[in-house]
């Protein structure tokens, strides 16, 4: 799996709104055609990392990169440089003087570019991400027809041949399980599950090659979850598409995912395949969301017992600052030294 | 046994309910029925749209206004909640039963404070409680009285005697206990305030000076003889009231030894205060009503004995066997009434079997009558069926007034309806007719005699048990209740109180700083935070029924954890009943001790939730238990294809029957009656038939299962 190309990066992700820190220092990488889970509870910051990834947000600082070309960037990381620099002016030697101007200067060009990749115009590849929203009924206009949702980004870029969108329209249609007759309705004449099918082939239609898809099943009932999930796990492997899939749902997460990834407050404490991450749960916050996964067994579910994650009773950060350390290959934990040492210990056990 | 007269908390029966549409009359439910058990969590499963909210909201009378109910009844504490007016279930809604929504959005009100909403109901109720705890105290007294005095015709002065004693004492008794519990309850909040507080200023991660204000306030309400006294109080205050000059002279350093060493005193004393016992107030009340005055100098638990002997000598034992004589007395005379009605109603079925409703119109009030007198004013828990009978029968009678009035013009509208229909059919245009809303007369007979039937079979099953019950358990019931009401009279809720409740309950439900959040507005609060708001506000009218629409679906999986562990606890404390609507199965089989699952508002399948997942019996729970993936699962999900049925034109047969792998002619045909699997576990499928071929539900399900009894014979091995 680690010779596949990597499709998207994200480094050192911060998205800042005022004082909140919703995204704070999140890297990651996805690679071509799997699946990526995003978990985590409401308000960690996975529907925001999503959006800046499609520049619904403008970043407040890291980089992200796909197919090898930055297309977000932020330039917080530099402006705090520049300011520490110009602190540190004020107090240095006339010899680290020249020094810091070097830095200034550098981290300058820095932000020029910045804001030259974040901003470029031709840069188009962001057509290649689609995205899937969580409310089928909120992210549907009602004035517009089937038709006119489907088709709408194929006009904004620049397709003006009819047939042609005629036929995309139709074929993808038909792709996500409705048929052509559908296509000059409004969305309220439609179930949740067949809405949810429109918002699928809205952003199918764009041949895109990521799909962040932000709780695409959550709104839905049961049975109609199923038929959207198989829709997904089809379209996946038949048009070799790579999905970021950010949910709560833990079962449906770990059915749906290759790799899933685990934010608490903004950050990414533990990062690994599903299934060693389902093994071998290592981060405390990871072990209390597991804990916290209800199933359908009566005798289970009476016995079952929640772990409680307090970070202040879990880690001891006065001292020893935590980062993401690989504990087993490809297994990432946000952890300290001392914590290190304890979970290699607790694998080898 | 007595518990088994408590249990049924709740009777729902034939209830059905439809909404007028401009498509036509949508028949939301369909004759359903189940029962609420006290203290036990009934969980209804199902799609939207299966009729599942329609229900629940039919029990807290909310439903829309173009709903229209058909028929059916809900029993609850002797009446029939289809039937009571408005006023009287402003008096049910949120102190008896309460709900919580789906939609947090739209079930708060945007321009009020999170704390007003809030506090608001417990404000409101607190006065309305002590109103009619004084009433229930004082007819069921008076009552008791009555019954004792004619029981005992010779020496009725004793009894009024007795009951007036009882009267004076009570008083004394509900005042101590107060000032007691406002005491213990304050030690308890401030020992867990201050706890909270040490461990915070441990990790220096104290920032909150108002949590610190709050456990002083807290630590200074607890002086009472029994909780805080002598040395402890003057420690306490002092202490306490230097808390807010320490910390504000060593919140910048961030070192908070002198805080922290009076907080850990504060802890010392409080710790030693709640583990003191409780003392028999009750006991204590008569004796400083009517006993000597010597108050005994022992310990509590010493103290108690005493009082305890004291009252028992004096006057408990002689009033409970005056009052247990009466029992006796009463329960025999209602028995044979209720016996007589036993026979009036064979005589009442057996005429209007035979004959029609016009010539059984004229002996309804008679009989009713003599249902209603057989009702016993000394019952503690009303009897439902016979409370509403007369409701139920009069209902039926003007149903059927209204369908000798109407149906024919009704079935004329639809007649034309039909031929416009065949008409456009032969143009080619495809075009339904809904179904006439005409009355079925024959129906409304049949449902006065189930209603008969029901209650006769009511009354042969209440007098066999009667006649084993234990009439000593009886007066301990009734004792408990005049206590119980005695204490509601006295209890006020203050601003203050209600305020203190709701921050705990905020914190309870797992809201961060409740006391910033206390004074904000719904929109400044998130969707989850907004559910929890109105999880809170649920419970903080303490109800008896509580029901809860898909309340954690909008919630991530700590959170849901966390509520449904919350609810479970206060269903244990308060042994609440508990109707859950949801549609995941892993939340199901947390919460409930029976699933009802729901499709096309039928029940479809009925039982305990051991037998609803190991042993499903209905296609339709095949479907929902293997289209959700688990933490195993690989295999392709077995979604259920397509959609629910159009409910404005059901499906003859099996609703299901479209969308069910396992369909024979026959589910197309006839609707499934219900067949019993065991005692409790019954499911509406032809494939449970004699006749019907042998079908093992799909692989998905047989595998969880086999693989759920694996785990549990590994666990129980361990």
């Amino acid at each position: 799996m680690s010779e596949q190309q990597v499709l998207l990066k994200v480094e050192n992700l911060c998205q800042y709104f005022k004082i909140n820190k919703a995204v704070d220092d999140v890297s990651f990488d996805i690679k071509k055609g799997e699946v990526f889970g995003l978990v985590g509870e409401s308000g960690c910051g996975k529907t925001t990392t999503g959006r800046s990834i499609i520049k619904l947000y403008d970043i407040t600082s890291g980089n992200i990169y796909f197919n090898g070309k930055r297309i977000a960037a932020g330039t917080g990381s530099y402006r705090n440089a520049i300011n520490a620099a110009r602190e540190e002016m004020k107090t240095a030697s006339p010899e680290r003087k020249a020094e810091l101007k070097a830095i200034i200067a550098e981290q300058r060009e820095q932000i020029k570019a910045a804001k030259r990749d974040h901003f470029a115009k031709e840069n188009r590849s962001v057509t290649q991400i689609q995205m899937i929203f969580q409310d089928p009924i909120a992210s549907l206009d009602p004035r517009m027809t089937v038709y006119e949702t489907i088709a709408e980004g194929l006009k904004i870029q620049g397709e003006k041949d009819k047939s042609v969108i005629d036929e995309k329209v139709y074929k993808v249609l038909e792709r996500v399980g409705l048929v052509r007759e559908h296509a000059g309705r409004y969305p309220h004449e439609f179930s949740g599950g067949q809405r949810q099918r429109i918002g699928v082939a809205r952003a199918v239609v764009m041949e895109p090659e990521l799909i962040i898809a932000d709780e695409p099943v959550s709104a839905l009932d049961v049975s109609i979850q199923a038929q959207v999930i198989n829709l997904l796990n089809d379209l996946r492997h038949e048009l070799g598409l790579t999905i970021l899939f950010i949910a709560h749902d833990l079962s449906v997460v770990k059915y749906f995912s290759d790799r899933i990834g685990v934010m608490y407050y903004g950050k990414m404490v533990e990062l690994a395949t599903s299934d060693e991450l389902f093994a071998h749960p290592m981060h405390p916050y990871t072990r209390a969301l597991l804990s916290a996964i209800p199933l359908p067994d009566p005798a289970y579910e009476k016995n079952r017992v929640r772990e409680k994650y307090n970070p202040l009773e879990a880690h001891d950060y006065t001292v020893d600052k935590p980062r993401m350390r690989e504990v087993t290959p490809g297994h990432f934990v946000q952890c300290n030294d001392a914590e290190f040492a304890r979970y290699q210990q607790e694998l080898k056990a | 046994m007595m518990e088994n007269r408590l249990e049924k908390k709740l009777q729902v029966r034939n209830l059905r309910i439809s909404f007028r549409t401009n498509g036509g009359k949508v028949q939301a439910v369909r004759n359903i029925s189940f029962d609420l058990h006290k203290g036990e969590t009934l969980a209804i499963v199902g799609e939207s749209g299966s009729g599942k909210s329609v229900t629940s909201k039919a029990v807290l009378g909310i439903l829309a206004g173009n709903a229209i109910v058909e028929g059916g009844e809900i029993l609850y504490d002797g009446q029939d909640l289809l039937k009571i007016s408005e006023d009287d279930f402003y008096r049910l809604r949120g102190d008896k039963i309460a709900m919580i929504f789906q939609d947090p959005l739209s079930s708060l009100n945007p321009i009020m404070k999170i704390g007003k909403q809030l506090t608001e109901a417990m404000l409101l109720k607190g006065k309305a409680r002590q109103r009619s705890c004084k009433e229930n105290f004082k007819t069921k007294l008076d009552q008791l009285e009555k019954t004792m005095a004619e029981a005992n015709s010779a020496n009725a002065a004793k009894s009024k005697e007795q009951c007036d004693t009882f009267r004076k004492f009570e008083a004394k008794h509900t005042e101590l206990e107060q000032a007691y519990n406002n005491a213990y309850e304050a030690a308890e909040e401030a020992l867990e305030e201050v706890k909270n507080l040490l461990f915070l200023m441990e990790k220096d991660a104290f920032k909150d000076v108002s949590a610190l204000r709050q456990a002083k306030d807290f630590a200074l309400n607890t002086f009472n003889p029994y909780v805080v006294t002598g040395d402890d109080e003057a420690a306490l205050k002092a202490d306490a009231n230097a808390l807010m000059n320490d910390i504000k002279a060593e919140m910048k350093s961030h070192n908070y030894s002198a805080t922290m060493s009076r907080l850990q005193n504060i802890q010392v004393i409080l710790e030693k205060a709640v583990s003191k016992t409780k003392p028999d107030f009750f006991a204590m009340g008569y004796f400083m009503v009517c006993g000597d005055g010597n108050v005994p100098s022992g310990t509590v638990e010493q103290n108690n004995q005493f009082y305890f002997d004291y009252i028992a000598k004096n006057y408990m034992d002689e009033f409970e066997e005056d009052i247990t004589k009466a029992i006796v007395w009463s329960d025999e005379r209602y028995l044979e009434k209720r016996k007589a009605v036993v026979t009036a109603l064979e005589n009442a079925y057996a005429d209007l079997d035979q004959g029609t409703v016009e010539s059984f119109r004229p002996s309804v009030g008679a009989l009713c009558k003599q249902v209603n007198d057989s009702v016993d004013p000394l019952d503690i828990v009303k009897d439902s069926a016979a409370c509403t009978f007369e409701g139920t029968m009069k209902s039926f009678l003007a149903r059927y007034d209204e369908g000798l009035r109407t149906n024919k013009s009704k079935q004329a509208k639809y007649d034309r309806e039909v031929r416009q229909a065949e008409k456009r059919a032969a143009k080619g245009k495809d075009y339904k007719v809904a179904m006439p809303t005409t009355i079925d007369l024959e129906l409304v007979k049949e449902n006065m005699l189930a209603a008969i039937q029901h209650l006769k079979d009511h009354y042969i099953e209440r007098n066999q048990k009667d006649a084993q019950e234990n009439k000593r358990a009886k007066t301990d019931m009734i004792t408990d209740y005049l206590k119980d009401n005695a204490s509601g009279m006295v209890l006020k809720i203050t601003k203050q109180a209600a305020r203190n409740k709701a921050l705990k309950l905020m914190e309870e439900v797992g809201i961060p700083e409740p006391r910033k959040r206390y004074n904000q507005y719904p929109f400044e609060f998130s969707g989850g935070m907004r559910q929890r708001i109105v999880i809170a506000i649920a419970l903080a009218a303490n109800p008896d029924i509580l029901i809860c629409d898909e309340p954690t679906t909008a919630l991530d999986v700590t959170i849901q954890a966390q509520i449904l562990e919350l609810i479970q606890n206060l269903k244990k404390k308060r042994n609440l009943s508990v109707i859950f609507i949801t549609h995941d199965l892993g939340v199901v089989a947390n919460m409930a001790d029976r699933i009802a699952v729901m499709y096309a508002g039928k029940i479809v399948e009925y039982g305990t939730s051991e037998e609803v997942f190991y042993d499903p019996a209905h296609p339709y729970t095949w479907a929902l238990l293997s289209s959700m993936p688990d933490l195993d699962s690989k295999d392709k999900l077995e979604a259920i294809p397509g959609t629910p049925p159009d409910m404005r034109y059901p499906p003859k047969g099996d609703a299901f029957a479209e969308r069910n792998r396992y369909a024979m002619k026959i589910d197309f045909e006839r609707q499934p009656p219900e067949f019993r699997v065991s005692p409790t576990h019954w499911a509406a499928t032809w494939l449970l038939h004699p006749e019907a071929p042998k079908v093992n539900p799909p692989s998905a399900v047989t595998e969880r299962i086999a693989k759920m009894k694996a785990r549990m014979e590994a666990e129980n091995h361990v």
